[in-house]
């Protein structure tokens, strides 16, 4: 569907950052999707205790398409005053992922990686292998297409602006049996026994 | 049995979902549904100007947003390279606002935390202390919630006469309000009964959930971005990093309550140097407007403001992960630029979107009640989770 406004993708495609010198003091490093997760589990290994953050970026006329990237805090986790943690080190890790390609998910090393995961793959549509509830957070569960890469009209597709179904599906009350099999009706009946005994 | 808390429950701060599995009264698995208030702040910001971007930007943690707005000049002002030339006034300034903004935002914690747990007179306390924050806000960037006062390259503009008459005053004030908050809380035993050994997060926990600000240092680890990576000047003041072990919501409180009283220690050094007289913006019309005296003398002053506002500044091509602490924890933006006067891509880190995927960790176990508290001592921004 056309949509009323184009998006701006001004200029080409730029470098990938890593070819430039950093601006910051902050480590960069670039890994092929093979490797991230040995590289990653190397540096969490090595004390990088927190994933500060999980983002992508859409690189439309460049290839690999998409850069993913984590940033990564080295920090002892437990008690520790300010002399102690002084300057921590941190580190930038891009990854270069093309368009229908998988990463491997690192929820199981950090878990603050769950929700980080969920909006890239909901905003940029790059899946996450391993992952425990992988699905759309920011946008409604049945919204079509990844709103943040570029080729994504900046004002949505054109579409009836009437209220939309999708709301209605993000329901009040969640209906189906709870994993532990007590449901209201379970309830009701233990309620009622131990009214009657 | 699965019950659904919000989006329009009144202590879930916005618009909150969260589905819970309960057996009677306690919580088997809590999970947050967030998106309700998603604005698309991030794709909005790249067909923007990089300073019109700002003014989106500001909206997402909008009880702080002064944060926000100067965690993303800083960025943008190390992606060109003008860091060490902005003037020491500014930085002042800059300060100044970032620790009057913590204040305020920790003001809209307390009134509502307390307003959670039935303490509603603490609420009333809470929002005058926070409006004359407010007056100074106004008085200096001319809005009350989005000042937008931040600029790149400096801010917009030097104080106006009467402005440090008035944050003398609120100095001359805030200790004996202080007083009547611990008064009204700290030693409150339904507070305390309500707070202590709730939502406990042990030091391990915080940090694989990625939360950072008063949550973590509640649980014992003095991680301050001030303090770790020092920004504007943060450090040429004293000021010490408030840490408590015992990781519960009561801890957080006492946390939050002692960065207040820590802030306003900052407030009153900055305000010492405020008698100094100075430029406020950075002498480089390649990124600030020229004085507006000039622009009727000078044709390459009038040259520089046409630019400058039709077509606004080009920012050299590269990446960069700028982070600050704002009252809720790491506030972090990846920006990448690629050449063009428009931002390539802002990726921000949202302290309350870390914090608040903590409560997975935390509430199981305990009562529907506490689940309350938990939220409230996490202090989650929605405009900034979702944004």
């Amino acid at each position: 569907m056309p949509s009323t406004q184009s998006p701006p993708i001004s200029g080409a495609a730029i470098d990938p950052p890593s070819l430039r010198p950093p601006i910051e003091d902050a480590v960069v490093e670039r890994v092929a999707p093979a490797q991230l997760r040995a590289r990653l589990e190397a540096l969490r290994a090595d004390g990088y205790a927190m994933l500060l953050d999980l983002g992508a970026v859409d690189y439309l006329q460049r290839e690999p398409r998409f850069d993913v990237v984590y940033h990564l805090l080295r920090l002892a986790p437990r008690a520790a005053s300010v002399a102690e943690i002084g300057t921590p080190a941190r580190v930038r890790v891009l990854c270069g992922v093309a368009p229908g390609e998988h990463l491997p998910s690192v929820m199981d090393l950090w878990k603050s990686a769950d929700w980080a995961e969920r909006e890239v793959y909901d905003l940029f549509g790059i899946e996450f292998d391993g992952h425990a509830d992988l699905r759309r957070i920011q946008m409604p569960d049945d919204w079509e297409g990844h709103p943040l890469r570029k080729d994504y009209p900046m004002r949505g597709p054109d579409r009836d602006r009437s209220p939309r179904p999708s709301f209605a599906n993000k329901s009040n009350v969640v209906a189906g049996t709870p994993p532990s099999g007590r449901t209201f009706e379970a309830l009701q009946e233990e309620v009622k026994r131990a009214r009657e005994s | 049995m699965v019950l659904s808390m919000g989006p329009q429950h009144p202590s879930t701060h916005g618009v909150l979902q969260i589905v819970l599995e309960i057996d009677s009264e306690n919580v088997v698995k809590a999970d947050p549904e967030i998106g309700y208030l998603h604005t698309g702040i991030e794709k909005t910001a790249e067909g923007l100007f990089w300073t019109q971007a700002q003014t989106v930007i500001e909206r997402m943690d909008y009880l702080a947003p002064s944060s926000n707005a100067l965690c993303y000049t800083l960025g943008v002002e190390k992606l060109l390279g003008i860091t060490d030339r902005i003037p020491p006034r500014a930085q002042i300034i800059r300060v100044l606002a970032m620790e009057l903004t913590r204040i305020a935002s920790h003001c809209v914690w307390l009134g509502t935390h307390g307003i959670d747990l039935g303490a509603i007179s603490v609420f009333f306390y809470c929002f005058d202390l926070r409006e004359n924050v407010l007056d100074l806000q106004e008085a200096s960037g001319g809005a009350r919630m989005h000042p937008n006062y931040m600029r790149v390259g400096g801010v917009n503009g030097d104080l106006p006469q009467g402005y440090v008459e008035k944050l003398d005053a609120l100095i001359e004030k805030f200790p004996g309000r202080m007083r009547e908050l611990r008064g009204l809380l700290q030693a409150n035993p339904i507070f305390q009964d309500r707070t202590i050994d709730v939502g406990v997060l042990t030091p391990d926990e915080a940090v694989q959930w990625g939360v950072t600000g008063p949550s973590l240092r509640a649980s014992g680890i003095a991680y301050d971005v001030r303090k770790a990576f020092p920004y504007t000047g943060y450090e040429t003041y004293d000021f010490e990093t408030p840490t408590r072990t015992e990781g519960d919501a009561y801890a957080r409180f006492l946390v939050r309550l002692d960065e207040m009283e820590e802030s306003m220690r900052i407030i009153a050094q900055a305000r010492k140097r405020l008698d100094t007289p100075g430029p406020v913006m950075i002498d480089d019309s390649k990124v600030a407007l020229p004085p507006k005296e000039t622009i009727a003398l000078s044709m390459e002053a009038l040259i520089h403001h046409f630019k400058l506002i039709s077509e606004g500044f080009r920012v050299p091509p590269g990446d960069v992960y700028q982070s600050i602490e704002s009252p809720r924890g790491e506030l972090g933006y990846y920006i990448v630029s690629n050449g063009e006067n428009r931002p390539y891509r802002i990726r921000t880190r949202p302290p309350s979107l870390y914090n608040l995927q903590a409560l997975k960790g935390i509430a199981p176990g305990n009562f529907i009640a506490d689940l309350v508290v938990m939220i409230g001592s996490l202090d989650p921004v929605f405009g900034e989770v979702d944004r």
